[in-house]
């Protein structure tokens, strides 16, 4: 039996790297959880999303997600924010004339807190076959 | 001769990566550097040479360090206006004498010869460190290719 691999972190220090940086690990670990080019390219505009908006809310200087792919599924924990920066960065995904890009890529989005951060949880999967 | 670019960003920037210690994980670390190299418009074979000494490191961490054990690959990078600085670290067995003596034991200075610097600190069951700089731009490529 296989064991489910641990998770990979990245801190990317909020700036221009954020974008570059996370949309290639993002879609390296989307690959790798073996899914479909379609929710691929979504992750990586997930992605690309969170690097432009999370370093208005994170909780130090850096841009902190957390990733772990299992077989078409791809679990991202952006984190730590501040109080309230995970509502924040969910309602600053929102594209005029798109809707919201986190909220409709998504299969789920939560919300947890610890202490005094939060910490946004993003899973895209797919369900085909 | 690597080429000089006006296109190096002189801020400081940090990466960090924290990986499970296995082979498939090296290259999302090579990734992350050609990443860095195009946001930070690297000459193209300084970002060769970094990801050949990086992809090395790695190794030596995945092939050595835990001993068919799990444990993490820790990845730092530091990028100022003069000097692109990275580490990589683990926490396994230190420097101690590898039973893994079937690769050709080019990894170490390989790395030297890439890097402009190169320092390593080990402990036995405490991990090792290993710090690589390179200059950038003006600098001779040890090697043009990856």
């Amino acid at each position: 039996m296989t064991r489910p691999e641990p998770p990979t972190r990245v801190s990317i220090a909020a700036g221009p790297l954020v974008g570059p940086v996370l949309r290639r690990v993002v879609g390296m670990f989307a690959a790798r959880a073996d899914l479909p080019l379609d929710r691929l390219d979504d992750a990586v505009l997930v992605a690309d999303v969170v690097a432009a908006r999370a370093p208005a809310h994170v909780a130090d200087a850096t841009v902190d997600v957390t990733l772990r792919s299992e077989t078409r599924s791809l679990d991202l924990c952006v984190g730590p924010l501040r109080a309230g920066g995970g509502r924040a960065l969910v309602i600053d995904a929102a594209v005029p004339g798109v809707g919201n890009v986190i909220e409709q890529l998504a299969d789920s989005v939560e919300i947890e807190t610890q202490g005094e951060h939060e910490f946004l949880r993003v899973r895209l999967a797919y369900a085909g076959v | 001769m690597r080429s000089t670019t006006d296109e190096v960003a002189p801020h400081h920037s940090d990466i960090r990566l924290t990986l499970p210690a296995r082979a498939e994980n090296v290259a999302v670390v090579r990734h992350v550097l050609g990443a860095l190299s195009e946001a930070l418009g690297l000459p193209r074979d300084l970002n060769n040479d970094v990801r050949l000494a990086v992809t090395e490191a790695c190794t030596n961490v995945v092939r050595h360090a835990y001993a068919g054990g799990d444990g993490s690959i820790d990845v730092v990078v530091r990028s100022t206006g003069g000097e692109l600085e990275l580490v990589v670290a683990d926490n396994g067995r230190g420097a101690a004498p590898s039973p893994d003596t079937a690769g050709p034991g080019y990894g170490l200075p390989l790395i030297e010869a890439l890097s402009d610097s190169v320092e390593i600190e080990s402990s036995a069951n405490a991990g090792s460190r290993l710090t690589m700089r390179f200059r950038r731009p003006h600098r001779t490529p040890a090697m043009g290719f990856a």
